[in-house]
């Protein structure tokens, strides 16, 4: 696997080491991204800081909680309009966001009474919620305010209220990725085993590393509880504050995400004896593979065996609609963490999409390593890449599309390559099997959409057609297809509903009777 | 024999790398448990044997060996001509080449990282 010198980075030879092609019959032992390493100055990161992964990426999914950071009011940018952790009860965390608002005064003479104000007069103005948490930032570290003194007074001061303190200014790590460790610790470190949750099921777990991006999270909890199975808590997605104090009492931790989601599986199994199964989330295989998994683990098989069925008959032929019109289609996939080993097979195996390139932003190597696995021979990976080498990687791979973020995808556009927003998706959600048909759908549309055609002209070089009538994606997807294809009388494209989540609200579910668990196998 | 051997081992070896997640942890001594329970548990599954569960750490061992050893038996049908000592060569350097790529030979420079 030789690594990968761009042309644009040239100048910065370092750069050779975080891009590696994957070469025929080469392992992992031949070469690996570096990773998780500071960007390498003279080169623009496209990364987040640990702030913003500390409060943005693993906090704010927690519903029912004031999330007020300490520091200026820009570092509270991302909120309703671009973060998608929607939750049930209407949006609250990111419907309001919460700061101290620090100047330069304060910066001079301190701001721990400016955040206790603010902190009374949160729960005054949003008398509803009792829970809050208050997110260090570069500036309020850099003068030291004592925060969690400040909380533990209004807690004295305000006796049924509870404040999680994280310690997590933006400078804290080299990425995003240093908050989701220093969050995750701090969660374990202060809350978990100061609730006594409510257990209604003899097979109880935490669901850990799941954000619930445009409703991902009632979609797999439907399938737990269809199980008979308690989610304790989700860490952190539509989840409650006191849940998540509670994690200590469940059975299984099921994790999906890496890597700081399994710092936090390692420390309950070190400490509470919780033992950690790994599941993926996303496509038919590997979805009913997991709740297999879970379900074994109970010894209660024959529940996700009825469901896996239920949901494969139900879904297949709309997948294998999507799958004949994607057929060997070029994909890069840059979503920026876990997604990239989450998707690099499945797309393939059930989309028959071709991923000629993986790349992480905030990943760490163990990412790389999963993601080269998973991913086709000749892929290109790429740790930490920037504007330019993106650009250069997309002229030299020729992709038919990209699964990325908001800043790389409206670069992409510019040289009209279609983009689906890999971490808020475009109309997710995309977790389970419906979910999944809808992934399909949503590639779908904008590989073949209309209006790309119109785009991938240049108008200062390119002759304009002026005999083209009007088209839709339906007649460019099947113009090459066979006839059996076309005509289908099984296949179909998707059928769900434009909003499929209300279908899961208000479900209720029996109560299982515990099945005995075997004690041994073969 | 020795490169159908190697032939054999590399093909179950992919399935692992493509498949699975379980080899990816993210500390050496992680990996090595888990190379370790989750194997044993599929190559007493393949011949048969007995499985001993009798810690939750090693239910979730074996729910991982139990979806491996199913797989191998599906996709690779030499499996079901080979004697029990053979299986348990194939898998024994089956899981000396894991443990290279993943832990010995790794290039992963965090696994080792004392520090989350």
């Amino acid at each position: 696997m030789p690594h990968h010198l761009f042309k644009c980075s040239e100048c910065i030879p370092e750069r050779k080491q975080h891009a590696v092609i994957k070469g025929l019959g080469e392992t992992l032992a031949d070469a690996l991204p570096l990773g998780y390493l500071n960007t390498i100055p003279g080169s623009i990161s496209e990364r987040g800081c640990a702030y913003c992964g500390a409060k943005h990426v693993i906090g704010t999914p927690m519903k029912d909680v004031i999330h007020l950071s300490h520091g200026p009011v820009g570092c509270t940018y991302d909120t309703w309009q671009t973060k998608r952790y929607i939750s049930d009860n209407d949006n609250f965390q990111i419907k309001y966001t919460f700061a101290t608002d620090m100047k330069e005064k304060h910066i001079v003479f301190g701001a721990e009474k400016l955040l206790k104000q603010t902190m009374l007069d949160a729960f005054k103005a949003m008398p509803h919620i009792k829970r809050m948490t208050i997110y260090q930032t570069c500036a309020s570290a850099l003068i030291g305010d004592d925060i969690s003194a400040i909380a533990q007074e209004v807690m004295d001061e305000l006796p049924e209220v509870d404040v999680f303190v994280c310690n997590s200014p933006g400078f804290g790590g080299p990425s995003q990725s240093g908050g989701h460790h220093k969050i995750n610790i701090a969660w374990i470190n202060q809350k978990v085993g100061t609730f006594e949750p409510e257990i209604k099921s003899d097979y109880v777990i935490n669901y850990v590393g799941e954000y619930n991006i445009q409703g991902d999270q009632p979609i797999m909890d439907d399938y737990f509880k269809r199980m008979g199975i308690q989610v304790l808590s989700t860490f952190t997605g539509n989840g409650s504050y006191d849940d998540l104090r509670g994690m200590h009492r469940a059975h299984l931790n099921v994790l999906e995400c890496a890597r700081s989601a399994e710092y936090i599986c390692n420390e309950l199994r070190k400490r509470y004896g919780i033992p950690r199964l790994d599941i993926d989330g996303f496509g038919f295989g590997p979805l009913g593979a997991s709740l297999r998994k879970v379900a074994l683990f109970f010894g209660i098989e024959d529940r996700a065996k009825a469901i896996i069925d239920e949901e494969t008959a139900r879904w297949k032929p709309e997948l294998d609609w999507y799958a004949a019109r994607l057929e060997g289609k070029k994909v890069c996939l840059w979503p920026g963490g876990s997604k990239l080993w989450h998707w690099a097979h499945v797309i393939h195996d059930e989309m028959k999409l071709n991923v000629v390139s993986v790349y992480t932003k905030f990943g760490h190597q163990g990412d790389m390593e999963k993601g080269i696995s998973r991913c086709e021979q000749g892929a290109l990976a790429i740790d930490d890449p920037n504007e330019l080498e993106g650009l250069e990687a997309m002229d030299m791979l020729k992709p038919d599309i990209i699964f990325t973020g908001k800043r790389p995808g409206e670069v992409a556009k510019k040289i009209r390559v279609p983009y689906l927003n890999a971490h808020a998706y475009h109309n997710g959600p995309w977790k389970g099997w419906e979910g999944w048909v809808r992934f399909a759908r949503d590639i779908y549309n904008a590989i073949y959409s209309p209006i790309h055609e119109l785009a991938k002209l240049d108008i200062s070089k390119d002759e304009i057609p002026a005999d083209k009538g009007f088209v839709t994606r339906r007649m460019l997807s099947d113009v090459n297809l066979p006839d059996e294809i076309r005509n289908s009388a099984t296949m179909r494209p998707y059928s769900g509903d434009y909003d499929c989540l209300p279908n899961y609200m208000g479900k209720t579910y029996p109560y299982m009777e515990k099945t005995p668990a075997p004690s041994t196998a073969a | 024999m020795d490169d159908l051997r190697t032939e054999r081992i590399e093909q179950l070896l992919d399935y692992i790398m493509k498949k699975c997640l379980w080899q990816f942890h993210s500390r050496a001594w992680d990996r090595k448990d888990q190379n370790e329970n989750i194997l044993t548990k599929t190559k007493q599954l393949l011949c048969d044997e007995k499985v001993t569960l009798e810690t939750p750490a090693d239910r979730c061992y074996w729910v991982d060996a139990v979806l491996l050893a199913e797989a191998f038996r599906e996709r690779y049908g030499w499996l079901g001509g080979l004697s029990r000592d053979d299986i348990a060569d194939i898998m024994q350097g089956l899981h000396d080449r894991l443990d290279y790529l993943t832990i010995t030979g790794s290039l992963n420079k965090e696994l080792t990282d004392q520090h989350y």
